[in-house]
């Protein structure tokens, strides 16, 4: 164990930190207050991917045992009931707690299942089947909206991703061979679409807790749909004007906001964007090499430099 | 004061500033860390990263033919992390963090080519062993307990690898040398853990341990166990409850310890532990895969619904609250999180086929070409 309690009273005597800092500074130190909120989130998050992964197999193994409408409704039935907290907490006007959260995220990835399943067995939306993830999307940001769920915005932005056709894992993206320039259209487009949500959400409702989500979905996204851009000429012309613009621009809002995460996405990804530019017009592992060691060396000595002007956001 | 790292004290001080963030002026506590500078967190992690494909990459300059070379890429990747910490003075920055581990490990690399053969200690591969005391030492010279982590945890598998580990095996029940050498080295680590250490990173360091050595020692366990349930169908349930018996002791002192001292560490080791017992308890069942997936998720559910209810109000200083409303890096986390589940809940679409072509709609949407 260690304590910092010398260190926090001799600031305190010295009127570096106010009296409610120092007070809350020690309880914490000395394990007077005590948050067990990260364990919870953990094992919430197990549950939901446990029951998800359980529900997913019975999907596939049971269809014939129990047929597919009594499927249908039991998983709805499921939903409903996981849903039953945060309708209760809505209705006496209190805010989502940690468990009802993810118990609402819970119910809203039974939904998802449940209607790509029913979608599956009854073809409802015929050729259109690709539409069921935007009715979800817009599902699950109703819910979102309606219960002020970060975490069921999350799912509602990734299941319109995948409705553009950029439902891969991060692995996926990177991987320069996949990376071409229609998806990385389709990868900037549904970028714009949800920075244009964000703009409009935080228009409408100044204290939004929404906009941490989309900023996050939006720039990752922006930048895969660049980085496949700048794989494949003529597309590298548009391609590395907008990684520069990008990376700026994502600096520049960590700069502006004190959030660490948007300068290491403005510098890592405008390392890879160059690498992917330049690395498969040279010839040679040594050329190559070289070529990556000084950009990786150069965004170290970038971010190192841009992370000492960062201003911390307040606590 | 050292030039070589930083003293006990200044260390504190930096453990303070991060601690407190912008509540506190920078130069209020940099005239106390005696000009030593580190990062947040993120940033570290994406410079770690940089650092240690920087040291990879040269070495792929310098020519992966000649194994010299594993020597010279790694020695100048050593000098380097040691001129930023000396020069620079940076403490976990990430930058000096990532070329020191690749440099010792290029090092440890090398001299694992000195000797021919594959040479055995205590019937275990001493190339294994030289590339983890490389770890372990770049670890301790940096204070990193990332590092010295990893260190252990590897330490462990190469010891539940040796022959003289298989020997003990065959007689105490599969995969149990390895597990039980992790779960003494958890307990050992738990039990120093209660001392006051003057430097945060000592503390740390153990802190991992606690949180890291139950689940990772019982993943080799079960690896183990599965192969074996392969090849000896009549041999492989020796050690259950032995298993169960290890992990239930360490699991009930790691949540006795976490709940008095207040500390995540063993309480993260205690839910390994939990797993670990929740797995053996399932081998020791006839239930179907998805039954069992559903049952275990309920009851998690369950646990963190109660858990949250009991702690909404704090009872003796525990809450369920968050004590900070900054964005973390779990609040990043729990957002990919949720995304990726989201992404394994819908259905499978054709691989080749991308789900809307940009122009290509008919009836408005992202892919609409106006055209209806």
């Amino acid at each position: 164990m260690h304590t910092l309690e010398p260190e926090l009273r001799t600031l305190h005597a010295e009127g570096v930190i106010d009296d409610a800092t120092a007070a809350r500074a020690l309880a914490r130190d000395r394990g007077e207050v005590f948050s067990l909120n990260p364990e919870l989130r953990a094992t919430l998050y197990a549950g939901v991917l446990l029951v998800m992964s359980g529900v997913g197999i019975v999907l596939a193994r049971n269809l014939e045992r129990i047929g597919p409408l009594a499927i249908v409704l039991a998983i709805a039935l499921a939903a409903v009931a996981c849903s039953v907290p945060a309708v209760r907490a809505r209705r006496v006007g209190r805010p989502l707690t940690v468990a009802a959260d993810y118990l609402l995220l819970l119910a809203m990835l039974l939904v998802s299942a449940d209607l790509a399943y029913a979608e599956r067995q009854f073809t409802l939306l015929g050729p259109l089947w690709s539409w069921h993830l935007l009715l979800l999307a817009i599902i699950h940001a109703a819910i979102a909206y309606a219960f002020a769920s970060p975490l069921v915005l999350a799912a509602s932005l990734a299941a319109l991703a995948g409705w553009f056709g950029v439902g891969g894992t991060v692995g996926d993206v990177l991987l320069f061979s996949n990376s071409t320039p229609a998806l990385g259209a389709r990868a900037l487009a549904c970028a714009a679409v949800i920075a244009a949500w964000r703009y409009a959400d935080r228009s409408a409702r100044p204290h939004t807790p929404f906009s941490d989500v989309f900023d996050h979905f939006a720039v990752n996204l922006a930048f895969w749909g660049t980085i496949a851009w700048c794989v494949d000429w003529p597309w590298l012309a548009a391609g590395l004007p907008l990684l520069a613009a990008l990376a700026w621009a994502s600096v520049r809002r960590g700069l502006d906001t004190g959030r660490e995460a948007f300068l290491v996405y403005g510098i890592v990804y405008a390392a890879i964007g160059i690498c992917a530019a330049v690395v498969p017009r040279l010839h040679g592992m040594t050329a190559s090499f070289s070529f990556v060691l000084v950009v990786v060396c150069a965004a170290a000595a970038t971010l190192w430099q841009l992370r000492r002007r960062l201003r911390e956001p307040n606590p | 004061m050292s030039r070589w790292r930083p003293s006990p004290d200044e260390e504190r001080w930096l453990a303070v500033a991060s601690e407190l963030g912008a509540a506190v002026p920078r130069g209020a506590v940099a005239e106390r860390t005696g000009g030593w500078r580190n990062t947040g967190l993120l940033a570290r992690i994406a410079l770690f990263v940089l650092g240690f494909i920087a040291a990879v990459l040269l070495f792929g300059v310098l020519g992966v033919g000649s194994v010299t070379n594993l020597l010279v890429a790694g020695l100048i990747a050593v000098l380097a992390a040691e001129w930023l910490t000396v020069s620079k003075r940076l403490h976990a920055s990430g930058i000096e963090e990532g070329l020191c581990v690749a440099g010792f490990l290029l090092v440890g690399a090398w001299i694992t080519t000195l000797s021919e053969g594959g040479p055995r200690f205590a019937g275990g591969s001493l190339d294994t062993l030289v590339l983890i005391a490389a770890a372990a030492a770049a670890g301790l010279r940096l204070l990193n307990p990332l590092v010295t982590t990893c260190a252990a945890v590897a330490f462990v598998y190469w010891a539940g690898s040796t022959e003289t580990a298989r020997a003990l095996d065959q007689a105490i029940g599969g995969g149990l040398t390895g597990l039980t050498l992790g779960c003494v080295l958890a307990a050992l680590a738990l039990a120093l853990g209660a001392r006051e250490y003057r430097r945060p990173s000592h503390d740390r360091m153990l802190d991992w341990l606690v949180a890291t050595l139950p689940v990772a020692a019982y993943a080799q366990h079960a690896t183990w166990d599965y192969y074996a349930q392969l090849r000896f169908s009549d041999g492989a349930g020796m050690g259950r409850l032995a298993t169960v018996v290890l992990l239930f002791a360490l699991g009930v002192a790691l949540l006795l310890a976490g709940v008095r001292r207040r500390r995540h560490a063993p309480l993260l080791g205690f839910m390994g532990c939990v797993v670990g017992l929740a797995v053996e308890l399932r081998h020791a069942t006839t239930l179907a895969t998805e039954t069992w997936l559903i049952l275990y998720g309920l009851a998690a559910l369950v646990a963190g619904v109660a858990l949250d209810r009991y702690l909404r109000q704090p009872r003796n200083g525990l809450t369920s609250a968050p004590l900070d409303s900054r964005e973390g890096p779990l609040d990043l986390l729990q957002t990919a999180g949720a995304a990726v589940l989201a992404q394994r809940t819908a259905p499978e679409s054709p691989p080749s086929r991308p789900t809307v072509t940009p122009g290509g709609g008919q009836f408005g949407g992202g892919g609409a070409s106006g055209n209806y």
